[in-house]
C-alpha cells in the first residue's frame, strides 16, 4: 500500500507539470499523424499507393522496410528527443520531496527513507514507461492495422527506452538528493547522454590515442558510463534487421544504474532535514 | 503499534551536532537533552530562538540523526520507521504539493500511515468536518488560506486516530475563534488518553494547552516541570489607597516589587508572612487597604527568568 501510495503521488505530481503533457501531447501527435495522414491501400497482398499529406508514392514502394523506418524513426525519437524530455521533466520531482517543510512530514510517517526514494523512483519510471508504451504501442497498431504487419522487435523500444530512462534517472536522483537541484540534475544527466555517442568510438580511440594511460582512461569511462547510444543502436538494428549486438551495453548500463542509485540511497539515508 | 512503556517520549542524553562542510566548525544544536514525557499528557516544549526545540522534534522523528543518545517513542527506538506509527506530525512552515485537493492530501497521507482504502473513505470527511473544511475538501489546496492549511494540516496529523500528536505551532496563521476551536479539539483528543506534545512560541496558549513544559535553552533543557507547579504560590499583591511617603518607603524595602497608579500603590511581597507584617503595620498606621490577592507568575515570567539566568 506505502508503495502503490508513493507512486501515485509521483503521478499526481507528474501530471502537475506541463512538460509530462507535453511528453504526452508529442506521442499523440505521432499517433494521431500516422492514423490520418499516411494512407497505405493494398491490393492483393502488395501495396497499391501510399500517401503522405496526401501525396502519392511513385512506384511499388516497400512497405516492410518503410515500417521498419518507421519504427527506427521512433525508436530514435524516443531515444533523443524523448528522453531528454523525459529527464527534463523529471528533474525536479527527487528535489521536490525534498523541500523543506515537505519532508518532515515524509520522514515522520512509518515508512523507511529507502522505501520513500524508491517509490519515487518507480513512480517516475513508470510514468515514462507508459508514454513509451502509449506511443510504441499505438504506432504498431496503427501501421499492423494499415500495413499487415506486425513486426514485434519494434515493442523492445518500450523495455529498452525503460531501460536506460531508469538508468538515467539514477543520475537525476543521485544529484537531487546531494544538491537538491533539478537544473544541475539535467546538466549532468543530459551530458551523460551527449558524451554516450562519443565514448561509443572505442576501437576508433584506441587507435588513435598515443598513451597506454589515456586508452585506459578512455575504457575506465567507457565501461563505467551508462551506453545510451549504444543501447539505442542495439534497439535500431532489432528492429531494422533483426540483428543483436551483445549484452555488454546493458549489462555495463544496469551496474551504472544499481551502482548510481545505492550511492543515492546512502546518501538519502545519511542526510539531516 | 506502540509498546508497553510509561512514557510517550523518552530521550537520554540526546545530542546533535551540526558540522559545517568546510570549515569545521561544530553547533551543538542540541546537547544532551534527557526528557520524559509520560503518556496522555500535554506537554509544552518552550525556548527562545534558536534553542533547539525544532531540531529536538526532528530528532523524534528521524528527520536528524543524532549524533549521541537514544530517543524512544513509546518504548521504542526513534529510528525504526514502526516508532513513527502511532505518531501525528504537523510541521511549522509545512509546504504540503498544491497539486492535491484537501480530500487527496489527506488521502495519501492516511495512506502512508497505514489506513486503508476503505477506512480512508469513511475517515476523510469526517476528518475535514472536524477541522472545519467539509465545504472545502474537493478544492486544490493551493487556493486554501494559510489557517486552512493549518486545519488540514491538523486533519492529516489526526486521521489515523494516532497516540501522539506532535504539533509544531499548531494554531500558527488561524484566527482567535479557530485558536480556540483547535485547543478544544486537541482538549477533546487529551480526555481521550492522547499525548499532545506541542511546540509553540505563544506561551499564553501553552500556558492554557499543556499540563507539563520544558524550556530549552542552548540546547539543553533549562527546566521542566508541571505547569502548576511552576506558575502556582509566587507571592500576594497588596494594593493601598494613598499611603504616605514614609509609609511606602518602608513597604518598599520589604516587596519585592512596587508600582504606583492612580492614587493607588501596588506591592508585591513574596512570602505570606511579609504581606501580613505588611497589613499590621498599615492598620497600625490607619492607611485604607484596597485589595490583597494571593498571585501567581505567568508561563512567560517563568520563561524569562529562566532564560535570562542561563
Amino acid at each position: 500500500m506505502l508503495t502503490l501510495a508513493l507512486i501515485r503521488d509521483t503521478f499526481r505530481e507528474a501530471l502537475a507539470r506541463k512538460i509530462f503533457w507535453v511528453l504526452f501531447a508529442l506521442s499523440t501527435l505521432m499517433i494521431l499523424f500516422f492514423l490520418f495522414l499516411l494512407k497505405i491501400d493494398i491490393v492483393a497482398g502488395a501495396t497499391a499507393t501510399v500517401s503522405l499529406f496526401g501525396q502519392q508514392t511513385r512506384g511499388n514502394p516497400d512497405v516492410d522496410r518503410m515500417v521498419r523506418g518507421v519504427y527506427g524513426g521512433i525508436a530514435s525519437f524516443l531515444y533523443t528527443f524523448g528522453m531528454f524530455l523525459a529527464v527534463f521533466a523529471s528533474s525536479g520531482l527527487v528535489p521536490s520531496v525534498l523541500e523543506p517543510g515537505r519532508i518532515e512530514l515524509l520522514l515522520s510517517k512509518p515508512l523507511s527513507r529507502t522505501h520513500l526514494l524508491l517509490g519515487r523512483f518507480l513512480g517516475n519510471v513508470l510514468v515514462v514507461s507508459l508514454n513509451s508504451i502509449y506511443l510504441v504501442l499505438g504506432v504498431w497498431t496503427i501501421l499492423g492495422v494499415k500495413t499487415g504487419i506486425w513486426s514485434p522487435a519494434f515493442l523492445i523500444a518500450i523495455a529498452t527506452t525503460t531501460f536506460i530512462f531508469a538508468v538515467l534517472l539514477s543520475v537525476v536522483v543521485l544529484i537531487g538528493v546531494t544538491l537538491e537541484s533539478a537544473a544541475a540534475a539535467t546538466m549532468i544527466t543530459v551530458a551523460l547522454m551527449i558524451i554516450s555517442p562519443i565514448l561509443a568510438q572505442t576501437n576508433l580511440m584506441m587507435r588513435l590515442l598515443s598513451s597506454e594511460w589515456s586508452r585506459n582512461v578512455w575504457r575506465v569511462l567507457y565501461y563505467s558510463l551508462p551506453k545510451v547510444y549504444e543501447l539505442g543502436k542495439i534497439t535500431l538494428d532489432a528492429i531494422q534487421s533483426g540483428t543483436f549486438a551483445g549484452y555488454t551495453p546493458i549489462w555495463t548500463s544496469a551496474l551504472f544504474g544499481l551502482a548510481t542509485l545505492g550511492a543515492a540511497l546512502w546518501i538519502f539515508q545519511r542526510r539531516d532535514f | 503499534m506502540p509498546v508497553d512503556s510509561q512514557y510517550a517520549i523518552e530521550t537520554q542524553d540526546l545530542t546533535k551536532i551540526y558540522r559545517a562542510r568546510w570549515s569545521g566548525r561544530e553547533v551543538r544544536a542540541i546537547d544532551s537533552v534527557s526528557l520524559r514525557v509520560p503518556r496522555g499528557t500535554t506537554f509544552g516544549l518552550l525556548g527562545p530562538n534558536g534553542a533547539g526545540k525544532t531540531t529536538f522534534v526532528k530528532t523524534l522523528l528521524s528527520a536528524v540523526r543524532q549524533t549521541n543518545g537514544s530517543a524512544l517513542i513509546f518504548g521504542r527506538n526513534a529510528s525504526d520507521p514502526e516508532a513513527r506509527r502511532p505518531i501525528g506530525y504537523l510541521p511549522e512552515n509545512h509546504r504540503f504539493p498544491t497539486y492535491f485537493t484537501g480530500s487527496g492530501m489527506l488521502d495519501f497521507y492516511a495512506s502512508l500511515s497505514g489506513v486503508s482504502a476503505a477506512q480512508r473513505k469513511k475517515l476523510i470527511p469526517e476528518q475535514l468536518e472536524l477541522v472545519g473544511l467539509s465545504q472545502w475538501g474537493a478544492m486544490r489546496i493551493g487556493k486554501y488560506s494559510k489557517g486552512m492549511l493549518q486545519r488540514l494540516g491538523l486533519a492529516q496529523a489526526l486521521i489515523h486516530s494516532p497516540s501522539m500528536l506532535i504539533l509544531d505551532e499548531p494554531t500558527d496563521g488561524v484566527d482567535p475563534v479557530g485558536r480556540r476551536e483547535i485547543r478544544e479539539l486537541l482538549g477533546r483528543f487529551e480526555s481521550q488518553g492522547v499525548t499532545i506534545f506541542v511546540n509553540s512560541h505563544l506561551l499564553a496558549e501553552v500556558e492554557t494547552l499543556c499540563r507539563e513544559v520544558a524550556i530549552l535553552h542552548k540546547g539543553k533543557v533549562a527546566l521542566t516541570g508541571k505547569m502548576q507547579d511552576l506558575t502556582a504560590g509566587k507571592g500576594y499583591k497588596l494594593t493601598v489607597a494613598k499611603p504616605s511617603d514614609v509609609l511606602t518607603e518602608e513597604l518598599r524595602a520589604k516587596a519585592t516589587s512596587m508600582a504606583a497608579r492612580d492614587g493607588l500603590v501596588d506591592f508585591q511581597f513574596s512570602s505570606r508572612e511579609l504581606v501580613n507584617n505588611a497589613v499590621d503595620l498599615l492598620r497600625a498606621q490607619q492607611c485604607e487597604i484596597e485589595s490583597l490577592a494571593p498571585t501567581t507568575s505567568t508561563l512567560e515570567e517563568v520563561f524569562v527568568r529562566t532564560v535570562e539566568n542561563k
